[in-house]
């Protein structure tokens, strides 16, 4: 086996644990904490994936500046749009009108 | 079998390499941000609607999810092999993986075309049968959601088959292209699971333990 297939068989076996530990993590009682625990195992699966399989740890500066362009502006769009979600209340402006239509069934 | 020298507009083999990344990176970053926005609704849904929106999601089938999640990190595998195959320009065992991967690809969409059966039968496609007296209106955003995005993944990742499945035809027909391609619809096959890694905990994960 060359030395890039080993590499490729040790990624997949971690990629498939941290799989298995995401989801029975998701049923243990962990209370609100599961969002932050299987997103931070998600972004461990996706730094593997990012690194070896797309060969970002071997690739120049300037290829992973621009790899990580992307997530810096996700990571804008994401900051304002949930500073903006995270701060609404479900109370009505004066300027409201009465009897907001709600989608709940 | 040595690779192609340079197309004419570089100097060296290794200028047009990183050329080939960066343009490849620069879209990846527009699909980024498509499916980012996306993802980004899911959040202001959560932060809205609350224990609601999350308890919805216990509708969706995890062990298929589960299932679908390990067939797509597989053929990921498999194509980091096809990848590294090519550019030892072993022919045989290229077509192999190419094949591989398209296989695991169309498993993918076997899967989730069940699930879409399944969720039919249950009366949860918004727009064609969605039983809104029964499941309430936020799991119905919940579902609107989840076929859009999923099918949206469905279909980026129908077109990497397709893309894989010609690479195995013409690896096995003595065609292998040079590895820069290759290697460039290999990047595009990783961001598509990369995806599937992050929708994944968001849509069969959440609210199993409420």
């Amino acid at each position: 086996m060359s030395a890039r297939a080993k590499v490729v068989l040790r990624v997949w076996i971690a990629l498939l644990a941290l799989l298995a530990a995401t989801t029975a993590l998701a049923f243990a009682p962990l209370g609100s904490a599961t969002l932050f625990v299987s997103l931070a195992i998600a972004a461990a699966k996706a730094l593997l994936v990012l690194m070896i399989f797309m060969e970002l740890k071997a690739s120049s500066g300037l290829v992973r500046a621009f790899a990580a362009a992307g997530f810096f502006w996700l990571a804008i769009l994401f900051a304002l749009t949930m500073a903006d979600y995270s701060h609404r209340r479900d109370v009505p402006a004066p300027i409201d009108p009465p009897a907001q239509a709600s989608i709940r069934g | 079998m040595a690779e192609r020298a340079p197309t004419f507009q570089f100097a060296t083999l290794s200028q047009q390499r990183e050329a080939d990344a960066l343009g490849m990176w620069a879209f990846l970053a527009t699909e980024l941000l498509f499916f980012g926005a996306l993802i980004a609704g899911y959040f202001a849904y959560r932060v809205t609607y609350g224990d609601e929106f999350i308890a919805a999601a216990r509708h969706t089938k995890v062990v298929l999810g589960t299932a679908n999640t390990a067939v797509l990190l597989t053929s990921s595998a498999c194509m980091a092999m096809a990848v590294h195959s090519t550019e030892q320009r072993a022919r045989g065992s290229a077509a192999l993986w190419f094949a591989l991967t398209a296989l695991l690809g169309l498993a993918f969409i076997a899967i989730k075309g069940f699930e879409y059966f399944e969720e039919y039968r249950e009366q949860l496609v918004p727009a064609l049968n969605f039983a809104v007296g029964r499941y309430g209106g936020v799991t119905q955003l919940f579902f609107i959601f989840y076929f859009v995005a999923t099918g949206l993944h469905a279909l980026h990742l129908t077109i990497g088959v397709a893309m894989i499945a010609t690479l195995a035809v013409l690896a096995a027909s003595d065609r292998l292209p040079s590895s820069q391609p290759v290697r460039m619809i290999g990047l595009y096959w990783h961001f598509v699971d990369m995806v599937w890694i992050f929708l994944f905990p968001l849509i069969y994960l959440a609210g199993r333990n409420g």
